[in-house]
C-alpha cells in the first residue's frame, strides 16, 4: 500500500480538484483540492489522489480499497448509496458514473478490508495495471480534467487540473502503459493490454522451462507480481466469459508475447510521451503504381562485364523490384540477391567460391551422415531434429512436381539440406517453417550445394524468427502494428477492440514470408522482389499492410471477432493476387516517403531518416543507421519532429537498405 | 439449452506429425489429404452436429506441435471445453509426451479441476502396421491418468474419428448437465421438485 513518501514519486501535482456536489443535484459543486501523485513502488506504479483537507460529511464515504488481486473497488459505506450526481453541462462523463453499479467485492485471502486513505472520503489509489482508460475533456474548455476508468469498469471521479499538469501526467503514465485513442470517442485514451511490469512477469511465465513452472514460481522474486497478475487475468477472463458466447473465448495472454519486444524496441509510445498516438497524421494521397515485365535474360546479360561482374546493380535491383525475374534467370540471379555471390565478383572468383563452398557443404553433410545409431541414441537433440525433418519434408509442397509422389528425389535433397543445416547451426537446428523457406530455393537452384548456401543466406535474414524466444516475430509484429497505426488507426482500434491488436493472425505470413499465402510461382516472384531490399527496409511489412487494407472492409462491416478474423486471414491463402498486393505495397511506400510528418518510430521501421535530408551520395547504410539510432535514442519528443523541408525521394531511400553492395569501379 | 453448450471449443494437442490436422480435416470435411502441409500457427474449423438430441457447434482448434511454438499456441487453450490428446501409435516418443501435453494444457488453459476436466486420448495412424505403442500400454496410461476414454483412430481410413469427436462432445455435455443440476439445486424453483443433490465439494 503505497503512501506518498514511500516508493519513488514519479509525478506530483498540487491543485488537482474533485468537484463534488455531495449527492444533491441542485447544490453548487463543492471543490475538493488535492494532490495527485504517481508513485513507483515494488514493481508497481500507483496513482494516488488525496485531498488537502477533510471537511466532508462522513455519511457518503467512498473508499478505494486495494485487495490482494490489486483490483481496486469503490465501495460505499452505506448499501444502495449512489455516487453523488454530477450532471454538469461540461461534464458528460458523469453519465458514465451514474450507470456504473458499485458492488462490494469479496476480498481474497479473507483479509480485512483496510480502506486506504481512510482519513478522506474521496481519496483514491489504484495500480496502473488496473487502468482501462482515461477520458479527457476537449481542448478549449477551461482547465483540463481526466476521468480514470479501471478495468472492472469502475469510474473514478473526474480530476480537474486547476493548476495544470495534465499533460505531464500523461507523459508520466505513458512511460508505464501504452495508450491509444478510442475509435468511438477521440477523447478516450485506452490502455493497451500490456503494462511493463505485468508483461515482464508474463514473459517470465512463458519462458519458464516447460513443466516446472509452479516450482519455479516459488523461488521467483516477482512472485507477488505474478500472483496478482494471474488474478487480474482471471478476473478479466471471467468478465469476458459472461459476454457474447461467440466471442467469449478470447485469449488473454497473447499480448504478453509482445510485451518485452515492445520494451526492447523502444517502439512503445512511452518515448513519445503518449502524445504521438493521439495525433492523427495525414499520410497524403497514394500515388498510382505500375509494375513492369519480369527482367529478361537480355536485360540481365547487358549488365555483365567481360569478367562477369554485375554492373548497375542499383538499376538491376530496381528492375527486379518493379517486375521480378523471368524464370530462366532465377537460378543465377537469386544467388546474388541472396548474397551467396557478391555482385562485384568475377566469374573466376565465383567458381572458386563455389568450389570452396562445395567442400564445406559435404564436410558438414558427412558429419550427420556418419553418426551411428548408437551415437544418435545418446543425442536427443539430433534425434529430435531428424525426426521432425523427416516428418516435415513429407509435408512440404507435395503438390509441386519437384516434390510430389513417393520417393521423389526432391524430398531426399530437402531432407539432406535441412539435416546439414543442423550441423551448420546446431543451436538453431530445425524449426518448423524452415522447410517452407528451403523448398522454393531448392526448386530454383536444382543443385544441393547452391541451394544449401542460398538457404543459409536466407536464414541469416530470417534467423531471429526461429530462435527460442522468437524475437524476430515479436519485433515484426510490433513493427507491423506501428505501420498499420499510421496508415489506418481506425482499423487498428477495431482490431484492438476485438483483442486482435497484436496481429497474431499475421504470424504465418511473417514466419515464412507469405509462403503459404500465395501459390508457388507467385511466392518466387514475391520473394525476389523482397530480396532487392527496395524501396525501403521491411517492405514485407508494407505487403502485410496492403493485404490487411484490402480485407479491412469485410472484417469491419461483418463485425468479425477474434476467431473470425483469424479464420478469415487464414483462409486468404491462395486467394491473393501477387501483382495487386505488390503494387499496393509499393504505393504505400511511396505515400509514406512523401509524408513530411512521418513519426519517428515509423521512420525507424522502414529505415528512412526522419528529417529527409539524406542524399543519395550519403555514406553507407551503417553510418546512416548509426546516425539514425543516435537521433532516435530515448528522449522526450512531444510530437514527431520532422523538418519542414523533409522531402524524400525514392533515390534517397534506395541507399538505406541494410545491405548495400557498392559496385567497384575497377 | 444454455448458450455455453451451443458452442464447444475442442483443442487438439500432441507432437508434430501425429496427425492432428488430418484428424480435424477427416472429421469436418471427411477428406484425407496425403499432401497436407504441416500446420504453422493456429487454425480452427467449425462443425455442427447432433449428439443425443443436443445440437452443438464444435469449434476444433489445431495447433503447431513443435516445442518452439509453445508461447504462441498456449494462449489459445483458454476456454477449451475438451482437450483431445493425440499421439501416433507408430511413434513411442509422441506417446511418452502425452503427459507433458496434458500438463501444458492444464496449466495454460487454467483448468480449475484437472481431475474432472474432459480429456479424450487418441492413438492415431492405426492403419500403419508397424506399431510402437500397444493398445494395452495406451489403455493403461489412460486408466492411470484420469481414467479418460481412449480411441484408436486412423484419419487416413476414417476409423473411429467421428466416434472420438462425438465422445468429446458427450463428455462436455455430461459435465454441463451435472453443473446445471448443481445450479438447479441451489436455486429455488417453484415448478420443479428439488432434484437429489449431487455430491458437491
Amino acid at each position: 500500500m503505497a503512501a506518498p513518501g514511500q516508493g519513488k514519486v514519479l509525478y506530483d501535482q498540487e491543485g488537482v480538484f474533485i468537484h463534488s456536489s455531495c449527492g444533491k443535484i441542485d447544490e453548487q459543486d463543492t471543490l475538493i483540492p488535492g494532490i495527485l501523485r504517481v508513485i513507483e513502488k515494488d514493481e508497481d506504479v500507483v496513482v494516488d489522489w488525496r485531498p488537502l483537507e477533510e471537511t466532508m460529511d462522513s455519511s457518503n464515504i467512498l473508499c478505494a480499497a486495494k485487495d490482494s488481486s490489486s483490483v481496486v473497488e469503490w465501495t460505499t459505506k452505506e448499501r444502495g448509496m449512489h455516487l453523488p450526481d454530477h450532471q454538469n453541462s461540461y461534464e458528460a462523463e458523469w453519465d458514465m458514473v451514474n450507470t456504473v453499479s458499485f458492488k462490494k467485492k469479496q476480498f481474497a485471502n479473507g483479509g480485512v478490508q483496510s480502506p486506504l486513505n481512510s482519513q478522506s472520503k474521496w481519496s483514491f489509489l489504484f495500480s496502473l495495471a488496473d487502468l482501462k482508460s482515461i477520458k479527457q475533456n476537449k481542448e478549449g474548455m477551461g482547465w483540463s480534467y481526466f476521468v480514470f476508468c479501471l478495468k472492472d469498469d469502475v469510474v473514478l471521479p473526474a480530476l480537474h487540473f486547476h493548476q495544470g499538469g495534465s499533460e505531464l501526467l500523461l507523459e508520466c503514465l505513458g512511460k508505464h502503459v501504452m495508450f491509444c485513442e478510442s475509435e468511438q470517442d477521440g477523447r478516450i485514451l485506452l490502455v493497451s493490454c500490456q503494462n511493463n511490469s505485468l508483461s515482464q512477469s508474463f514473459e517470465n511465465l512463458l519462458e519458464e522451462s516447460t513443466y516446472s513452472l509452479i516450482q519455479k514460481l516459488k523461488k521467483d522474486p516477482y512472485t507477488a507480481t505474478l500472483a496478482s497478475f494471474s488474478k487480474v487475468t482471471n478476473y478479466l477472463f471471467d468478465t469476458i466469459r459472461g459476454s457474447d458466447p461467440v466471442t467469449q473465448r478470447r485469449p488473454r495472454e497473447e499480448m504478453a508475447f509482445l510485451g518485452d519486444a515492445i520494451q526492447d524496441l523502444k517502439i512503445n509510445q512511452q518515448e513519445e510521451s503518449g502524445f504521438e498516438v493521439i495525433t492523427r497524421i495525414d499520410v497524403g494521397t497514394r500515388p498510382e503504381v505500375h509494375r513492369r515485365d519480369p527482367m529478361s535474360t537480355a536485360e540481365w546479360e547487358a549488365n555483365i562485364d567481360h569478367e562477369g561482374r554485375i554492373c548497375n546493380v542499383d538499376r538491376i535491383k530496381n528492375m527486379i523490384f518493379k517486375g521480378g525475374l523471368c524464370h530462366a534467370l532465377r537460378k543465377e540471379v537469386w544467388k546474388f540477391l541472396l548474397g551467396y555471390f557478391p555482385w562485384d565478383s568475377t566469374r573466376e572468383e565465383r567458381a572458386h567460391l563455389q568450389k570452396r563452398k562445395t567442400d564445406e557443404y559435404f564436410r558438414m553433410k558427412l558429419q550427420w551422415k556418419s553418426v551411428s545409431e548408437e551415437q544418435e541414441n545418446r543425442n536427443s537433440k539430433l534425434r529430435d531434429y531428424r525426426s521432425l525433418i523427416e516428418k516435415d519434408v513429407n509435408r512440404t509442397d507435395r503438390t509441386n512436381k519437384f516434390y510430389e509422389g513417393p520417393d521423389n528425389p526432391g524430398l531426399n535433397l530437402l531432407h539432406d539440406i535441412l539435416m546439414t543445416y543442423c550441423m551448420y547451426d546446431f543451436d538453431l537446428g530445425y524449426v518448423q517453417g524452415m522447410s517452407d523457406l528451403l523448398s522454393p530455393v531448392l526448386y530454383v537452384m536444382e543443385n544441393e550445394v547452391d541451394a544449401f548456401w542460398c538457404f543459409v543466406s536466407y536464414m541469416d535474414q530470417m534467423h531471429q524468427n526461429f530462435e527460442e524466444q522468437m524475437q524476430g516475430m515479436k519485433t515484426q509484429l510490433v513493427h507491423l502494428s506501428t505501420l498499420l497505426r499510421l496508415l489506418d488507426s481506425g482499423f487498428c482500434s477495431y482490431l484492438e477492440s476485438q483483442d486482435s491488436g497484436y496481429l497474431y493472425f499475421c504470424f504465418r505470413w511473417l514466419l515464412i514470408r507469405f509462403k503459404r499465402e500465395f501459390n508457388f510461382q507467385d511466392t518466387l516472384r514475391l520473394w525476389e522482389v523482397i530480396w532487392t531490399d527496395l524501396p525501403c527496409q521491411n517492405f514485407h511489412l508494407l505487403i502485410c499492410c496492403a493485404i490487411l487494407e484490402s480485407e479491412k472492409q469485410v472484417i469491419m462491416e461483418q463485425h468479425f471477432g477474434f476467431n473470425e478474423i483469424l479464420k478469415h486471414i487464414n483462409e486468404l491463402s491462395m486467394k491473393l493476387d501477387v501483382n495487386d498486393v505488390l503494387s499496393k505495397a509499393e504505393a504505400i511506400s511511396l505515400q509514406m516517403m512523401k509524408c513530411k510528418d512521418l513519426p519517428l518510430n515509423v521512420c525507424d521501421v522502414i529505415g528512412i531518416k526522419n528529417n529527409g535530408v539524406a542524399g543519395p551520395n550519403e555514406a553507407t547504410s551503417e553510418e546512416n543507421l548509426a546516425k539514425k539510432h543516435k537521433k532516435s535514442s530515448p528522449q522526450y519528443v512531444p510530437v514527431p519532429v520532422i523538418a519542414a523541408n523533409g522531402t524524400k525521394s525514392a533515390a534517397t531511400l534506395q541507399t538505406l537498405p541494410n545491405s548495400v553492395h557498392t559496385p567497384t569501379s575497377a | 439449452m444454455s448458450a455455453k453448450s451451443s458452442l464447444l471449443k475442442i483443442i487438439l494437442l500432441g507432437d508434430g506429425g501425429v496427425g492432428k490436422s488430418s484428424l480435424m480435416n477427416r472429421y469436418v470435411t471427411n477428406k484425407f489429404d496425403t499432401q497436407l502441409f504441416h500446420t504453422i500457427g493456429v487454425e480452427f474449423l467449425n462443425k455442427e452436429l447432433e449428439v443425443d438430441g443436443h445440437l452443438v457447434t464444435m469449434q476444433i482448434w489445431d495447433t503447431a506441435g513443435q516445442e518452439r511454438f509453445r508461447s504462441l499456441r498456449t494462449p489459445f487453450y483458454r476456454g477449451s471445453d475438451c482437450c483431445l490428446l493425440t499421439f501416433s501409435v507408430d511413434d513411442s516418443q509422441s506417446f511418452q509426451n502425452l503427459t507433458n501435453w496434458k500438463k501444458e494444457f492444464i496449466y495454460y488453459a487454467d483448468v480449475k479441476d484437472p481431475d474432472s476436466f474432459p480429456f479424450v486420448i487418441l492413438g492415431n495412424k492405426i492403419d500403419i502396421t508397424d506399431r510402437q505403442v500397444s493398445v494395452e500400454e495406451a489403455q493403461a496410461w489412460c486408466r492411470d491418468n484420469g481414467n479418460n476414454p481412449y480411441f484408436e483412430t486412423s484419419a487416413k481410413d476414417a476409423t473411429n474419428v467421428a466416434a472420438a469427436f462425438e465422445e468429446a462432445v458427450r463428455r462436455v455435455l455430461a459435465i454441463e448437465d451435472r453443473s446445471d443440476q448443481l445450479i438447479n439445486t441451489d436455486t429455488v424453483n417453484l415448478h420443479r421438485k428439488p432434484k437429489p443433490t449431487t455430491a458437491c465439494c
